[in-house]
């Protein structure tokens, strides 16, 4: 890994397009659902996907390689989300108070289906659905960098740039939601 | 007591699901689970809502990866050419500066030779190099040292 972690960053001190597009392939898919589990809607995704590269190419002097990679670009990609949103004045998405996070936090508006909904293959998924559009945008985030991407909690812990111990409880409140959701789903059958 | 008793081991099934450690390496919690039907049930619910997750796959914009890698070499290509003129920009400053030293230094040195030469007075060498060398060579050097302001603040613009 550490080899690989040093060739992006020299990649990067030298803006290697080759190496950036190569990049653009294997973490498209990735960058994209965390954004949607970020944000919890699906508008304006391929915009930040496209910034953050670009950021990526602007700033890729600042990754010095000594962590993974993934770290690294979820927080230039985080920290795009928060300009954007803080630009939208819908909710905040940098604040660690929780309460901050409710009284704000309207991700999907309109009547189309939510992203999740559109994206459910299995029957759970889809039980789960509504409720990971309700759930904080917060918990959201934790559950998908640690259980989708595998980051550590240190590692989510520098993206989300709030203590280990919070990023913790963040992902046991999301599985409690997440766990009575299915649990209702199964005595509603 | 036994409620109280569920709750710490489902907190230990918690911490070591967050942790990523395998929930069996944990002796007591695997002597309790063997033993406790409500903690095990608390944990396949939580493994199944973990596995849930899985179970979303979002579909990405097929032209979007074409859109980001043209967007890529279109700014890498601007990027490239900020140094080459910046390079060309430091070079004509130090020529600049250069230019000012020995205009500095003619003024200092030879100015009354000069005004015997010209048969002019010693005040009018000096202000004449003073409008027409240095303070026209010296304009380009100030001008570079408010570039890495300016590129700051163009950067923060970004």
């Amino acid at each position: 890994m550490d080899s690989d972690t040093k060739q992006i960053a020299f990649g990067l001190r030298h803006r290697d397009v080759a190496l950036l597009q190569s990049l653009v392939e294997q973490y498209q898919y990735r960058l994209v659902r965390y954004l949607i589990y970020l944000l919890g809607r699906r508008d304006g995704v391929d915009d930040l996907v496209q910034e953050t590269w670009l950021r990526v190419l602007e700033r890729g002097s600042s990754y010095d390689g000594c962590s993974r990679f993934e770290p690294w670009l979820f927080t230039v990609a985080r920290n795009l989300a928060i300009d954007q949103t803080r630009k939208r004045r819908t909710f905040s998405l940098d604040s660690s108070d929780d309460e901050e996070w409710d009284a704000g936090a309207a991700p999907h508006t309109s009547n189309d289906p939510s992203p999740f909904t559109l994206a459910a293959r299995t029957e759970d998924a889809e039980r789960l659905a509504l409720s990971m559009q309700t759930l904080d945008p917060v918990y959201r985030e934790a559950l998908v960098l640690r259980f989708q991407e595998d980051l550590s909690l240190q590692e989510i812990s520098s993206v989300v740039a709030a203590p280990v111990s919070t990023v913790a409880s963040r992902i046991y409140r999301g599985l409690a939601t997440l766990r009575v959701q299915l649990e209702k789903g199964n005595h509603a059958i | 007591m036994q409620s109280d008793n569920h709750k710490l081991f489902q907190q230990m099934i918690d911490e070591t699901l967050a942790s990523g450690a395998p929930v069996q390496e944990d002796r007591a919690l695997r002597e309790h689970l063997q033993s406790c039907a409500v903690c095990e049930e608390y944990l396949n619910s939580s493994t199944r809502a973990i596995a849930t997750l899985a179970g979303f796959s979002f579909e990405v914009n097929p032209l979007l990866h074409a859109k980001v890698s043209a967007s890529l070499s279109q700014r890498a290509q601007q990027l490239g050419a900020t140094p080459l003129s910046r390079r060309r920009w430091a070079f004509a400053c130090i020529g600049a500066f250069v230019l000012t030293v020995a205009g500095t230094l003619l003024d200092l040195q030879f100015r009354s030779l000069i005004a015997a030469f010209f048969n002019v007075t010693d005040v009018h060498v000096q202000q004449g190099l003073l409008h027409f060398w240095i303070v026209s060579s010296l304009s380009p050097v100030l001008l570079f040292l408010l570039l890495p302001l300016l590129s700051r603040q163009k950067e923060r613009a970004l």
